[in-house]
């Protein structure tokens, strides 16, 4: 057994060290099929104590590491190349609730949905809803700065996010607060949300909690035309209304989903549908609904249905949340993009990535947060097809190529991790790409933490990471 | 403070390279800057007083205008030195507005209200500086001009130098240019006085939720502060909320022990919020121009509270954005010993 | 080690999703041993190339699961994980050598002239009161008492009686003197069902079955017998016993065909589950395909033919609080919940409770609770917590093995709640009301 590992064990217990090959394969991935990296072992703490003692571990034996919470990502950024992995999956602790402040204090492991429910006999939720938000972790959720249907009215991660205790990679502990109105001092926090895993390990982050809306009211609008539905949209946010959520679902994701065990009464024969809920108190939640109603149907709306009562709504969001995985129906392998173009260039995007999808013989389905422009043109396919695959990834660069040249950007709320790093350079300057190393370097001089992930490293001016570290990356001495 | 180097120069670059060369120059000849917007948080007592004397000053003002503008997108780009009010004029002309609001008056800048992450009465409600903020280009200490986030309203793509500008009083770079979020303009925008019904105050029927009636024996200002995180706490919460004490409120006009509010959003909803204020108290609808004169009575600067560079990451970022201590010298009480 | 095939495998998408449903990565908190984790070592094991030490390891992660098929709901791509298990089981029989204990039960489930004398045993030993005795004794022999002791009922000499009303409540519904709806529409039976009896539940537990015969009659069915029928055979294909499971299926196939019944009713929801497989299960029998899956279709889950019918109010018979277990095999493998919800809501004036997380697995999952007993305590304890917070003195569960694990756990940690089927329930508010 690694000698390392030997020496965690006696941190976490030998039970919770996973070393062999067979039982790493699981490990291999993250919620992205088509990437596959095996770590050197993996090592789950049980409590900040333990995780704090393993990052200083591994400090001490200059290792560097990844940090993966639920494993749930779509970027491939908790993928560990041949160095430790740190799972935090049991750290699943919620240390408080805090009613009256409206905040939470949880581990880093702590199940999104589960704090929602933890929070809900309060009349509070925890706002940031990613579609994996049944399986996928806080701490997951702020290394990537998660988004999710209702972050359009109510904020991503970063809104939510009011404090955090963080081991940094060479075994410091540091509390980072959101910063203060009335004090002086650097947005550590806000830096660190979203990092990727490269700043150091959040072991316990307080959270604001979100009072329950009132009055809910769910919206499927039925589109003919994709072109109305994109138009919709824009016409919906230009008139002053901020629905909480407002979701795009095309023709090729209503027949995956459709399909499925999921189905959720989407029409089948349109090229688009609309759903869009808006909450708050009851007052003025009427005006909005008629509102809606009537943008949509202006821009072709050929119905617009309301849900009666909970359990359709929920059933028109089964739809939505789902649809992921539904593609999985379609074929074995699922390429997943998350890119953001302005809300008024959504209709001419949509179409060129249709004709795009044309020219490369691949099959594209769009699902997204159309109210906030981010799209997820997925795209199922055959990962051992090695001409599809080519096919496939040709069909994203350009995709890619069309969002940047719309002003838009690689990712909304999946982080860069692996997977969108060869477009980092189409979107940022060389300059640009430098800045961030060096900010990173302030939280990890060493590079030890989720090494060779979000920035290419070649872009990074300075280069004085230790030989492992280096050597982890795969970068020249 | 002696300075080596001869009297201070001024700058006044008009664009982004002649910026960078400005800050190049000073590198290399080991002189400090002291950035400068409009001026208007840089007063006594203000984090910018602290600038080493000797320092060159930069000012940002010619650095100025709206660069990229879609109503439809709700979101506008604008250089750093574009006043507040020029920003106000452009978007009320579609029916927009971006909800900063800082402490202080409209003719300061949009750089140094993203720089100096300076909120104002609305910022809990609608938004502070780093939540408004979307994207940024900025100038390091060395003169490298770099740019985070984008044009779009949701980004995570790369390390975020956005909130890392937001706040850093000019200290690791200066902001040249920013992307800002927009709002609609509200259907209905009111603002009302609440006095706290007197004795009656007891017999109202507060907000679920709220701390209330107010301890027995609360001064009037306590029985204020009350009567505010009821409102916040209620159903339809107003965007903005003023307790003002006995000076304040002569000063601005309104009556001894009232507590202002502003209510934003469709006319139902704003009618519901200004009935669950009538609970608390005698509502009576102001001006709204009272905010104006409130944000301007007082700049709020951040305070010279904390002392950022005790923080490790904090140093490290320090020496890494800005090397040669361009940037601000002395605005983080560097030489406070 | 030869993997056949990996029906579904490919649908997986390795989302996570699946992970918070399952019982066993949240006790063992490793994910090899949750379903992505694991549908990983049978595709690895599929492909081959490991060491037998290293297939043994990957093997005890397929043995950790408790085939609760929670991963099944949670999934949206809609992956087979129950027959995926099943499959890969079957096809690594022979390097995963049953624990003893398993071993013997399965042989004797398939046997009926064996499986007669065991009960009989086994009743002997809880009519002398043994098995009260032992149930607080630590190890696998107490859990096995405690396991025979919540078989109990009234009609078996010492009584766990449910409290009855302190004060008679008036009869809601139609008037018992008075022909029901449902009674006077017997001379044209709704339909024609019989109940499969089963193995545990005729042996240990034929009140309950009695009990089931008697709503379905209440209800407007015609229960008919089904002579030749045995042991449904889940429990033989879950632990990987095709060509037993499958023996069973035959068996049971003629029987229940020989007998006029439209609808097989099932009380026990892991029979139910195995039973609506047996189409599955035959599949691959050119003779046999066409019958399992007309067969299949006509099976039912108990409260599905109840709810079909209403099924008829009547006043619950008892104060007690009354909390809903779910099932794994009734909500995820049958997908039901709306049919058990329907026959509690048809006792007017039932104390119920709600049962934090009651969609959770108790840990019972068969042979599980026998085969691993360490874990499926673990499982167990936060339901027993959960009982204990909500203050429910009965636990309604559609799921013999269920009923017997979790009133198990509640006798062994002192606790005076009961576990019950629902439709005794049902079956004692409508006596109850008889009786007026």
């Amino acid at each position: 057994m690694d000698q390392l590992a030997r020496a965690l064990s006696g941190i976490v217990g030998p039970q919770h060290v996973i070393t062999r090959a067979a039982e790493l394969l699981v490990y291999e991935n993250d919620g992205l099929p088509g990437y596959r990296l095996r770590p050197r072992f993996v090592v789950a703490p049980g409590n900040r104590a333990e995780a704090i003692a393993v990052v200083r571990a591994l400090a001490a034996a200059n290792a560097p590491f990844v940090a993966r919470g639920a494993g749930t990502g779509l970027s491939a950024g908790s993928l560990a190349d041949g160095i430790v992995m740190i799972g935090l999956h049991r750290m699943r602790q919620i240390y408080s609730i805090d009613p009256v402040g409206r905040t939470a204090t949880v581990e880093p492991g702590v199940v999104n949905a589960r704090l929602s429910k933890a929070a809900a006999p309060y009349g509070l939720h925890y706002a940031p809803d990613p579609s994996s938000q049944t399986a996928c972790s806080i701490g997951g959720n702020v290394a990537e700065n998660a988004g999710g249907p209702h972050c359009l009215k109510y904020g991503v991660t970063l809104n939510h996010v009011l404090h955090a205790t963080v081991v940094l990679p060479d075994g410091e502990l540091i509390e980072l607060a959101a910063p203060r109105d009335d004090e002086i001092g650097y947005d550590l926090l806000g830096a660190f949300v979203g990092s990727e895993g490269c700043f150091g390990v959040a072991v316990d982050v307080t959270v604001r909690l979100t009072p329950n809306p009132a009055r809910v009211c769910t919206m499927l609008a039925d589109f003919p035309a994709l072109d109305g539905a994109a138009k919709a949209v824009s016409a919906i946010i230009a008139a002053g209304i901020v629905p909480a959520a407002l979701e795009l679902v095309d023709a090729g994701t209503i027949a995956a989903v459709e399909a499925s065990i999921y189905a959720a009464g989407y029409p089948t024969d349109v090229e688009a549908c609309l759903l869009v809920e808006v909450d708050g108190p009851a007052a003025g939640l009427d005006d909005d609904t008629a509102a809606v109603q009537r943008i949509c149907r202006e821009n072709g709306a050929r119905a617009v249905r309301t849900a009666t009562d909970s359990s359709d709504r929920e059933r028109l969001w089964q739809g939505r949340k789902k649809a992921f995985g539904a593609m999985g129906r379609v074929a074995p392998h699922l390429v997943v993009q998350d890119a953001v173009v302005p809300r008024t260039r959504l209709a001419p995007v949509l179409r060129r990535i249709g004709e795009i999808a044309e020219r490369h013989r691949v099959r594209v389905c769009n699902v997204f947060h159309a109210g906030d422009g981010n799209l997820h043109p997925n795209i199922p396919c055959d990962g051992n097809d090695a001409d599809e695959m080519a096919r496939v990834h040709a069909a994203c660069r350009e995709i890619m190529e069309v969002c940047i040249g719309e002003g838009g950007t690689i990712t909304g709320e999946h982080g860069v991790g692996l997977d969108k790093q060869p477009y980092m350079d189409m979107l940022f300057s060389p300059e640009s790409l430098d800045a961030m190393c060096r900010l990173r370097d302030a939280f990890d001089p060493a590079r030890r933490a989720n090494p060779g992930k979000v920035v290419p490293v070649r872009y990074c001016r300075e280069w004085n990471a230790s030989p492992s570290a280096r050597k982890a990356v795969g970068a020249a001495p | 403070m002696t300075d080596a180097h001869g009297p201070a120069a001024a700058h006044e670059p008009a664009g982004t390279p002649d910026l960078a060369d400005v800050v190049r120059a000073a590198r290399a000849e080991g002189r400090g800057l002291k950035v400068v917007g409009a001026g208007k948080w840089s007063g006594e007592g203000t984090p910018a007083a602290r600038v080493r004397d000797g320092a060159d000053q930069v000012t940002l003002r010619r650095l100025s205008g709206i660069v990229a503008y879609v109503p439809g997108d709700l979101t506008l780009t604008a250089r750093a030195g574009t006043t507040l009010a020029e920003l106000d004029d452009a978007t009320r002309a579609h029916g927009q507005w971006c909800p900063l609001c800082p402490w202080g008056t409209d003719d300061g800048t949009i750089g140094a209200t993203f720089a100096t992450a300076t909120t104002g009465p609305f910022g809990a409600a609608l938004g502070r500086p780093r939540d408004l903020a979307l994207g940024i280009e900025f100038v390091d200490g060395e003169g490298a001009v770099a740019r985070g986030g984008g044009r779009v309203v949701k980004n995570v793509a790369g390390f975020d130098l956005v909130r890392l500008m937001v706040g850093a009083f000019g200290t690791l770079g200066i902001i040249t240019e920013v992307t800002v979020r927009l709002r609609a303009i509200p259907a209905a925008d009111v603002t009302v006085l609440i006095v706290p019904a007197g004795g009656g105050v007891r017999g109202a029927s507060p907000p679920a939720g709220a701390k209330w009636p107010p301890a027995a024996g609360s001064s009037s200002i306590e029985r204020d502060a009350a009567v505010a995180d009821a409102l916040i706490a209620a159903e339809v919460a107003p965007s903005g909320c003023a307790v003002l004490d006995q000076h304040d409120a002569r000063l601005l006009g309104v009556p001894a022990g009232a507590v202002v509010a502003r209510y934003m959003g469709s006319t139902a909803l704003v009618r519901a919020g200004v009935a669950e204020a009538g609970r608390l108290g005698t509502v009576t609808e102001t001006d709204g121009r009272f905010w104006t004169s409130y944000r301007a009575r007082d700049p709020h600067p951040r305070m010279l509270r904390g002392s950022p560079l005790s923080i490790s990451v904090a140093r490290r970022l320090k020496g890494r954005f800005d090397p040669g201590s361009v940037l601000n010298p002395g605005i983080l009480g560097e030489d406070a010993e | 080690m030869t993997v056949r095939g990996l029906p579904g495998a490919d649908l997986c998408v390795h989302c996570g999703f699946c992970t918070q449903a399952c019982p066993t990565y949240l006790t063992l908190d490793d994910e090899n041993d949750s379903p992505r984790g694991r549908i990983v070592l049978m595709k690895a094991l599929a492909k081959g190339g490991f060491s037998a030490e290293d297939e043994s390891l990957m093997l005890s992660h397929l043995d950790n699961c408790l085939g609760c098929r929670a991963c099944e709901t949670a999934c949206p791509s809609g992956v087979p994980y129950g027959e995926l298990l099943e499959a890969v089981r079957a096809d690594t029989l022979s390097q995963r050598p049953l624990q003893f204990v398993s071993r013997l039960i399965l042989f004797v489930f398939a046997r009926p002239a064996l499986l007669r004398l065991a009960m009989l045993k086994v009743r002997l030993i809880r009519a002398t009161g043994l098995s009260r005795l032992l149930a607080r004794m630590p190890g696998r022999l107490g859990i096995a008492c405690a396991t025979l002791e919540t078989t109990r009922r009234p009609s078996h000499g010492i009584e766990r009686r449910l409290p009855r009303p302190a004060v008679a409540r008036p009869a809601i519904g139609p008037d018992p003197a008075k022909p029901s709806p449902a009674a006077a529409r017997e001379a044209e039976a709704r339909a024609h069902v019989a109940v499969l009896t089963g193995c545990v539940m005729e042996g240990l537990l034929a009140p309950v079955n009695r009990a089931t015969e008697r709503v379905l009659s209440r209800n407007g069915y015609e229960v008919v017998s089904a002579p030749g029928q045995r042991c449904c055979g889940a429990l033989h294909a879950h632990a990987g016993q095709e060509a037993a499971a499958q023996e069973l299926a035959r068996i049971n196939i003629a029987a229940f065909e020989a007998s006029r019944a439209e609808f097989i009713a099932v009380n026990s929801a892991g029979c139910g589950a195995a039973m609506k497989e047996y189409g599955r299960l035959l599949a691959g029998s050119p003779e046999w395909r066409e019958r399992a899956m007309a067969m299949a279709a006509r099976v039912r889950d108990v409260s599905e033919l109840l709810a079909d019918a209403g099924p008829e109010p009547a006043a619950a018979a008892t104060d007690a609080a009354v909390a809903v277990d779910h099932p794994c095999h009734l909500l995820h493998a049958q997908r039901l919940s709306e049919p058990p919800a329907r026959v509690l809501a048809a006792m007017q004036g039932l104390n119920a409770r709600e049962l934090p997380d009651a969609v959770d697995c108790c840990g019972s999952a068969g042979l599980f609770s026998l085969a691993q007993p360490g874990l499926s305590q673990r499982i167990l304890a936060p339901k027993l917590e959960n009982i204990r917070k909500c203050g429910a003195s009965v636990v309604v569960t559609g799921n013999p093995g269920c009923m017997m694990h979790i009133g198990a756990g509640l006798l062994r940690s002192g606790s005076p709640a009961v576990t019950r089927h629902p439709v005794e329930l049902l079956d004692d508010a409508y006596s109850a009301r008889s009786a007026q």
